[in-house]
């Protein structure tokens, strides 16, 4: 309240004339030790405060003042506004000269420095409001492209649901067709054992193929609700290995497996049947992605900074520099999505789940050139385990 | 009875499936062949178009999308040297492309997943409309196809024995569509028959035409079983009795 009192115009007038006197009481208190010197200096100074507090105009109305107080009180003859000496008056009109141009100098200083001031808010402001807007527009792509992913994230879905579906309808009506006999007029269909054996498997097959693409699912989506719960314990690198190998030994059967691990490798403290299922999904890619006949080299050694690091390595056709990221994006395959062939095709959820799992860990997976000059090499790099936790 | 479809010869009917999905491909050979369909298969449109060119098929079951050479591509080779039969197999949310191969010339389409009765009557009344004597070129001046009959050149149109009354482009659109009974024509193709190229983005033509002729040669306009709508791609003309 009182700061707002102080902000008016009319304080300023106030403040001026009071201080005005007020230094003029006291220095003629104290009359006998100053020179006019002084008390000009003095005057000046009080003629700088108004003016940076309150402006030019209060600013010359304190000159005045101060000039006239110097003139009545200080400059002989005292009492009077007429003046004796030459040099006073000289004095006196260098006083209010000085008084004036620093009175307007401090005052025109400080519209500078409030314009400043008001500009640097603007600045201040503007800057707000674009980066609010730049916010609002980058959220509005995020949200775009978010959409855009969803919908690319259910077509993928609804077609690996779908054709597994299509195989089962197609297969099941046709046995149907077959158990039912003539169906409106139309001729029995003549289905040979070989043939209704060969529509069960397949329906066992695509059964079996979408129960695998459901739990890929529901697992991706609680790695993704960050509900993994890992049971670490100490276990063998040999043993999660053979354990991924006896588990694919149907799809390896065509191929040559080479498995190296490093002499003396230390126990690791992880969930093993987590880590069995990423290097069970890695070896069913090398054996999806690389000629039967091929080799599957697995790998295992001790790394930097108490890690241990595994690979799968195979002698396909490798995966593009430019897609070794992509691949572990889930529903993201390589020879779908990619670069086009006729290569069967899986979940496209595998390496999505092995990053998750390998990242629950607290490790990371990557991607390189085969060793070899061909083939693509999947690597894994785990912390070898705290001791003291759990 | 499929093989009245090939009454001129002794063969049974070729098809060649082309499908990227090995199972699929598997139960289609098995479901056709029980039925007496001679059936080869390939695994994408490169070695569809391969076979094709080799086997000369009576009809092309196609997936639409498949790597290298996919259904749409598949449609556009095959049109440019045959006009055999192309039916076309397609999920739930790829009317686009679907749309896009009814105009490109395959002739129906079947929805995934599908029974196998489905796809049969497909094939029969595919095979059935590729055998019979082409209307076009016998020149005649009358057109009979089921509950229709047609007199092109007094433009008198008579439907279960009664005569209708039909402006001009009613006319036209009527005999487009009993020229082509059985197959689905999209919304494009029946534009550009009728009224021209320039028209083929203007549905709503298309649709009060066939409310109109709706309400002239249906027995009950809201339930309508001559012009069937096959939502978002077109009309499907079913003539009745002789066909079905």
């Amino acid at each position: 309240m009182q700061r707002s009192m102080l902000d008016h115009k009319w304080a300023g007038y106030v403040v001026a004339g009071l201080s005005v006197f007020a230094l003029t009481l006291v220095l003629k208190i104290v009359g006998t030790h100053v020179n006019a010197a002084t008390v000009s200096l003095t005057l000046l100074l009080n003629v700088l405060f108004i003016a940076t507090r309150w402006g030019s105009v209060p600013a010359l109305f304190t000159s005045i003042l101060a000039m006239l107080c110097f003139n009545f009180f200080f400059l002989p003859p005292l009492g009077t506004f007429t003046i004796a000496a030459t040099d006073n008056w000289v004095a006196l009109l260098a006083f209010l000269v000085t008084a004036v141009t620093a009175g307007q100098l401090s005052a025109r200083a400080k519209k500078r420095a409030e314009e400043a001031e008001t500009g640097k808010l603007e600045i201040e402001r503007l800057y707000a409001e674009l980066r609010d807007a730049f916010e609002r527009a980058s959220h509005a792509e995020a949200l775009r492209q978010s959409e855009k992913l969803k919908s690319a994230l259910l077509d993928a879905v609804t077609h690996d649901l779908r054709t597994p579906l299509t195989s089962i309808k197609a297969s099941i009506t046709t046995l149907l067709d077959e158990a039912r006999g003539r169906v409106n007029g139309e001729p029995p269909v003549s289905l040979d054992a070989e043939s209704k054996l060969e529509m069960m498997e397949i329906i066992d097959e695509e059964s079996d193929r979408l129960s695998r693409f459901i739990s890929g699912l529901i697992e991706l989506a609680r790695i993704e609700a960050g509900e993994l719960h890992l049971r670490r314990r100490w276990g063998a690198v040999e043993e999660i290995i053979s354990t991924a190998l006896s588990r694919a030994e149907p799809i390896t059967k065509q191929y040559r497996i080479a498995v190296e691990v490093e002499r003396e490798l230390p126990g690791v403290r992880v969930d093993e049947h987590a880590v069995s299922e990423v290097v069970y999904t890695l070896i069913d890619n090398a054996a999806k992605y690389s000629d039967k006949g091929s080799t599957i080299r697995i790998t295992a050694q001790r790394a930097d900074g108490e890690q241990v690091q595994m690979a799968v390595e195979d002698e396909g056709r490798g995966i593009p520099v430019t897609l070794r990221e992509q691949v572990f994006d889930k529903f993201f395959r390589a020879t779908r999505d990619g670069d086009v062939s006729q290569q069967p095709t899986g979940t496209g959820m595998g390496l999505a789940i092995a990053k998750g799992i390998v990242e629950a860990h607290e490790g990371r997976i990557w991607i390189e050139s085969g060793t070899r000059g061909k083939g693509t090499r999947v690597v894994f790099m785990l912390p070898i385990g705290d001791e003291d936790v759990g | 009875m499929h093989r009245e479809e090939k009454s001129d010869m002794n063969d049974p009917a070729k098809i060649l499936v082309v499908d990227d999905e090995p199972q699929l491909t598997r139960v289609l050979r098995t479901g056709l062949k029980s039925r007496g369909y001679d059936v080869r298969a390939a695994a994408d449109g490169l070695a569809g178009f391969e076979a094709f060119s080799d086997w000369h098929p009576d009809l092309v079951i196609t997936d639409l999308a498949m790597p290298n050479v996919d259904g749409l591509e598949l449609c556009r080779k095959l049109r440019a040297v045959s006009q055999v039969p192309i039916i076309v197999l397609s999920a739930k949310g790829e009317e686009k492309t679907k749309v896009e191969a009814l105009d490109i010339g395959a002739d129906d389409f079947v929805t995934k997943p599908f029974g196998i009765d489905e796809l049969l009557a497909r094939v029969r009344a595919s095979l059935r409309r590729a055998n019979a004597p082409s209307m076009n070129e016998t020149a005649q001046t009358t057109l009979d196809s089921g509950d229709f009959h047609v007199d092109l050149e007094s433009r008198e149109i008579t439907v279960r024995g009664n005569p209708i009354h039909l402006t001009p482009k009613e006319f036209e659109l009527l005999v487009y569509f009993i020229k082509h009974a059985g197959k689905v024509l999209t919304h494009r193709t029946l534009l550009a028959a009728v009224w021209g190229g320039n028209y083929v983005e203007q549905n709503e033509y298309l649709r009060v035409f066939v409310g109109n002729l709706r309400k002239k040669i249906e027995v009950d306009p809201a339930t309508p079983h001559y012009i069937l709508t096959e939502p978002w791609i077109g009309y499907r003309f079913d003539p009745g009795e002789t066909i079905s």
